[in-house]
């Protein structure tokens, strides 16, 4: 449809306002950690942004976050806070790795996410049309009882029999070819981006994308409309579903060097909870989302510098996140701002 | 010669933060021991006037004098400290509180973490409702009492604090014609007591009836203050409207003739699970303008809902053209040529942070036109549409990417009504279709209903709004706790006859 | 037998204590009409910080204070934003759930040194009540049931009760009789998330004795569940509490057993309570009834 610049300025000024308190109290909290704040992000962005290999990993850190954005973005979108991308990332992951063993080739990879994240996602769908359950009481007790299965399967089901840190791999033919040799930068990214722009244009040029939204704003209306809200939510659960499913097929079918899921799951998790944020900051629309989806994969590839550079534990990234996220949900920031200013 | 007031407000001003001037300026002066009409039709800013004079509003410009003494109000508390408080015209209860916490909320005395004394509350309420001779149970939840004695409730927390004067927004809105005249037992009693009320109202009956002096606002302006004794409803009304004429309505004679719509016996339950339609049997026939007529909360809203495929309907039958279409969701009624003007038109007509061009496909956006390969929407069909329609209706939009919440009502409204006729349908609902409308809209509306009903359409028209449906229908039926009382011409019943029907007292024919 | 009973019965006793004070804390917050998802980060963001006091101060009684004081700071934060600028309820509740994932995170290895996990010494944790062979009890069980008696008489049967309820039932009619909306229900929802702090801290200074950046592991959002489970009402979240921290405890005490890990692996008794979580939430449905205006901004104009 159109693009209405007002409309689109504002939510952009009060996300980058967020991104800069966020960063600015994040280096107020390392300073009194005794960290050297200014050293820290200077690593971080150096890390991150300071060569072809810094970018390349940013992209890459990006890719699930997109996909798993998506899930929280088109929830929204429809009126709906599922936060359930994390445990969806799991079992997408181990699909995936599943199947590609099978078959050995990207596509039937890529239907194993789609399929387990579909399965998955299913539940809390089920939960809130048939039994009214609020989706964010079952997403997040979904995530958890996901987390346990999905650590069950990895121990039990599918370890590696050479290393017994990590599951089997996926074959050489089922991995995505590599961008940039001698990163992790895969073909993966394409899917993320892909999916993103896909996203769009489900919500804003089909009749679906239409009743989704209808639906998200008023659910009174969609039924006066003819549109039933429960459709709505079980498509927007499913689609959610297959994105943050996709996130985790990608990520062991993307991601150089062991593409496999690494002890405790350390490689696949928090990638559920990342998104969130970034589709908050991406203010839950698609395009937005890829955005500020490269702004948090700069984070996490930077933070790996950071923690190597100035000896900062690279979870202050997450602390950096998450006071981004809070800021975000400060209505009329920009104005806020203003009223401050001219005080 | 002239006393002193004991209210006094002086050029007040109210811009809304949306922009909208709802008062311009006013000026009123209430008289110790009075009951001052305040009259005016929807959004004249009566209102707005009396929200700021019990403190709920702040005005933006302006005075207040209480006994000649300049105050301000922070909040309803300072104006209830000063002795003015109000009666909403949708009740301010809890609805699960009982009567009695309804009325001591907020003056529970003691500390706020001593325990609260119940008897004592309930000694002063005995002695209020002695002294005005009525009687209401105040120890169950208010949501299971009827609207009149959740009005006396209301009434009574405001006595509670000793208040002097009482404001009261369109207070017989909801009441049946009996419940009217015991309110207005009430008020005289409390004149008696030397209370001061103040009485919103649009009914000129009712306001020549009570008051004593009458303030006529129009566009939130005052246009005078007069004697009751010394005016006319004529006089009244022309100072209302500011023209002779209220709306320019032309109806020409017609025949109806086929039925469109059948209901047999139809039965449907309201939110809290009671019978809110009882048997309704009537038909709508294609060139008339069938009319349902009553105090509203009598299911109505119900019976729309039922018919609109959006309640469930428990027994009975519903025919389109022949058709059994009992239960059938609403998308399958569009298609069969029904269009819906909602009575909600914020919270079910219109999704207001859309734009207009998004909501004028709202209901239709599966048609074939809108519709591309795969699913698409196609939005230059869209765009066209949403420009047609806002042409034709004259619908007064920034633009048709504007979200709907820029509108007025007005206009929304006619987004709503150009949408549905939009639908080209046989058979139209609808529900209090001017509400909150202005003049020049609601002319338009109504005129559009009539063209209809002259093409040959059929309209089911239901307004609380008499007068509407006394101008609009070629039959009515009045409806009273879900079974309808009568089903007349218009022209052959007096208004008596119609409001003891609404009362719920059968009309002998 | 009477072994197993008693020890099962004194850990559901103590695993009972969060998830209480949190429903308890959320019952008086949404009563008020605030809804806060935030729980689940201001109960890790307490154990963590409670427990940095408690060693800090030398004593496990400030440990408990300092993480009520942080659950109070987390709730001004709630309070302001969707009480004063009439903010979303739910989107800062994710937001300090994220910030406190990020906090404990990088707090562990920056404060302690250690890596993901750090151990509360013996002597900065709260000595408990009664010591039995089966397992000791905490005061802390008995203060949580004072508190939540407490509560449940102050919202029914006391002015301030009645002005919180109905702050969040019809904030119009409470504003129409000159009560503060604004700041009942701000008080409300800093002291929900002050109760939310004690239960935090309690976790790491007393029950567990640890900080991880897992340790909250749900019993945020158990909480609510058991809120609108007991109908939001505070002596009801005490028996729904106890039948959570029953198993809660359970799933504890059954993944180290070794008899009954052979027949069951621990991972799938893991998620037993928020299996059974969902179970009951799903059963409850439409069954209860929550405040009217729950989770809706209050603007006059």
């Amino acid at each position: 449809m159109r693009v209405d610049i007002r409309g689109f300025i504002k939510p952009l000024i009060e996300s980058l306002i967020a991104i800069v308190i966020g960063i600015l109290l994040g280096a107020i909290i390392l300073a009194f950690s005794g960290y050297n704040p200014i050293k820290a992000y200077i690593a971080l962005f150096d890390g991150a942004l300071g060569s072809k290999y810094g970018w390349a990993m940013t992209l890459s850190a990006t890719t699930p976050m997109i996909l798993t954005a998506l899930t929280f973005g088109l929830g929204a979108r429809t009126g709906l806070f599922n936060i359930g991308a994390e445990g969806t990332v799991y079992f997408g992951a181990i699909a995936a790795l599943i199947l590609t063993n099978i078959w050995g080739n990207i596509l039937m990879g890529l239907l194993g996410g789609i399929i387990a994240g579909i399965a998955w996602m299913g539940i809390p769908a089920f939960l809130k049309v048939f039994r009214g359950v609020n989706e964010v009481v079952s997403t997040i007790m979904l995530n958890w009882m996901a987390y346990f299965l999905a650590l069950y399967i990895v121990l039990q089901k599918i370890p590696n029999p050479d290393d017994p840190n990590k599951t089997i791999a996926v074959p050489l033919s089922a991995r995505f070819p590599i961008i940039i040799r001698g990163t992790e930068l895969s073909w993966a990214f394409a899917i993320s981006v892909i999916a993103a722009v896909l996203a769009y244009y489900v919500l804003w040029h089909t009749t679906l994308g239409y009743e989704l939204r209808v639906s998200g704003y008023n659910e009174r209306a969609a039924r006066y409309a003819g549109i039933n809200p429960k459709k709505a939510i079980i498509w927007s659960f499913l689609i959610g579903g297959i994105t943050s499913g996709l996130a985790g097929a990608v990520e062991v079918m993307g991601r150089p060097p062991s593409y496999a899921i690494s002890q405790g799951m350390a490689n696949i998790y928090g990638y559920g909870f990342d998104g969130i944020g970034v589709s908050l900051v991406g203010r839950n629309h698609p395009l937005g989302i890829i955005f500020s989806g490269i702004f948090f994969g700069m984070l996490k590839a930077g933070a790996t510098a950071m923690q190597i550079e100035a000896g900062v534990p690279l979870e202050m990234v997450r602390m950096v996140q998450g006071i981004i996220v809070v800021t975000v949900a400060i209505p009329g920031i920009l104005d806020l701002l203003k009223r401050v200013v001219r005080k | 010669m002239e006393e002193a007031p004991l209210i006094k407000m002086e050029g007040i001003v109210k811009i809304y933060p949306d922009g909208t001037k709802a008062l311009k300026g006013v000026d009123l002066s209430v008289r110790k021991g009075e009951i001052h009409g305040l009259l005016g039709e929807n959004g004249a800013g009566k209102t707005t006037l009396m929200k700021i004079l019990s403190g709920m509003l702040r005005p933006t410009e302006g005075k207040i004098f209480v006994n000649g003494k300049e105050v301000r109000f922070k909040s309803p508390a300072d104006a209830l400290a000063n002795g003015i408080g109000m009666v909403h015209q949708h009740f301010t209860l809890v609805d699960v509180f009982d009567g009695l916490h309804n009325i001591i909320l907020g003056m529970e005395g003691h500390g706020l973490f001593s325990k609260i004394d119940v008897e004592k509350a309930m000694e002063k309420l005995q002695k209020l409702m002695d002294d005005l001779n009525f009687q209401v149970p105040l120890d169950v939840p208010v949501e299971t009492l009827p609207v009149g004695v959740q009005q006396r409730i209301e009434i009574l927390k405001t006595l509670y604090r000793d208040v002097d004067v009482l404001i009261l927004d369109e207070p017989t809105a909801v009441l049946t014609p009996i419940e009217v005249k015991e309110l207005f037992d009430v008020l005289k009693k409390l004149k008696a007591q030397d209370k001061t009320i103040i009485f919103i109202s649009h009914k000129l009956k009712e306001v020549m009836e009570i008051t004593d002096r009458v303030t006529v606002l129009r566009k939130g302006e005052v246009i005078g203050t007069v004697n009751t004794n010394e005016t006319s409803p004529k006089e009244l009304a022309k100072m209302m409207v500011g023209r002779e004429v209220v709306l320019r309505i032309e109806k020409p004679p017609k025949e109806a003739e086929n039925p469109v719509l059948q209901v047999q016996d139809l039965w449907v339950k309201g939110d809290r699970d009671q019978d809110a339609v009882k048997g309704l049997t009537f038909e709508v026939k294609a060139g008339e303008i069938f009319g349902i007529a009553g105090v509203e909360g009598n299911g109505q809203t119900e019976l729309i809902e039922a018919i609109s495929g959006l309640r469930k309907i428990e027994k009975g039958k519903v025919i389109l053209n022949g058709k059994d279409i009992t239960g059938r969701p609403p998308k399958e009624l569009y298609d069969l040529g029904v269009a819906h003007i909602p009575e909600d038109r914020i919270h079910m007509g219109l999704v207001s942070e859309m734009s207009v061009a998004e909501n004028s496909i709202l209901g239709l956006h599966w048609r074939e036109t809108f519709r591309g390969p795969i699913g698409m929407l196609r939005w230059n069909k869209a765009k066209e549409h949403a420009t047609k329609i806002v042409k034709n209706f004259e619908v007064l939009v920034p633009s048709i990417e504007a979200p709907v919440k820029s509108l007025s009502g007005g206009n929304q409204q006619k987004l709503i009504v150009a949408r549905e006729t939009s639908k080209q349908p046989e058979f139209i609902i609808a529900s209090q279709p001017t509400r909150g409308v202005d003049v020049a809209s609601t002319e338009y509306i109504r005129n559009y209903l009539i063209n209809l009903r002259n093409e040959n359409k059929a309209v089911l028209l239901v307004s609380a709004d008499l007068d509407e449906i006394l101008q609009l229908s070629d039959r009515m039926a009045i409806i009273y706790e879900g079974k309808f009382v009568g089903i007349v011409k218009p022209e052959e019943v007096t208004e008596e006859e119609i409001g003891l029907m609404m009362g719920g007292i059968k009309h002998e024919s | 037998m009477m072994d197993t009973a008693l020890s099962i019965l004194i850990g559901a006793l103590t695993a009972m204590v969060p998830l209480v004070l949190t429903s308890v804390g959320a019952t008086v917050s949404e009563r008020a009409g605030v809804v806060n998802i935030g729980y689940e980060g201001i109960l890790l963001m307490s154990a963590f910080f409670g427990a940095m006091f408690a060693e800090i101060s030398g004593s496990p009684w400030i440990g408990l204070i300092g993480g009520a004081f942080i659950g109070m700071l987390l709730g001004m934060l709630h309070g302001f934003i969707t009480v004063y600028l009439k903010g979303d309820h739910v989107i800062p509740g994710i937001g300090v759930n994220l910030l406190a994932l990020g906090v404990v995170a990088f707090g562990i290895p920056a404060y302690w040194g250690t890596a993901g996990q750090h151990q509360v010494p013996s002597n900065f944790r709260i000595a408990p009540i009664i010591k039995t062979a089966y397992g000791s009890l905490s005061p802390m069980v008995l203060i949580t049931i004072v508190i939540v008696v407490l509560t449940h008489w102050v919202l029914f049967r006391t002015p301030l009760g009645l002005r919180i309820r109905s702050v969040g039932e019809n904030p119009e009619a409470a504003d129409a009789l000159g009560i503060n909306v604004e700041r009942y229900r701000f008080l409300a929802t800093v002291y929900g998330a002050t109760l939310a702090g004690l239960g935090g801290a309690f976790m790491s200074v007393d029950w567990l004795g640890t900080v991880t950046k897992q340790l909250s592991a749900g019993r945020g959002f158990i909480a609510l569940a058991n809120m609108v489970f007991s109908g939001w009402n505070p002596l009801r979240a005490l028996l729904g509490g106890f039948i959570f921290g029953f198993f809660d405890n359970l799933s504890v005490w059954v993944r180290t057993n070794p008899t009954v890990q052979e027949i069951i692996p621990w991972q799938f008794v893991a998620t037993l309570p928020y299996l059974v979580t969902l179970i009951i939430v799903a059963g409850i449905i439409g069954r209860v009834r929550a405040p009217k205006a729950d989770g809706k901004p209050y603007k006059r104009e």
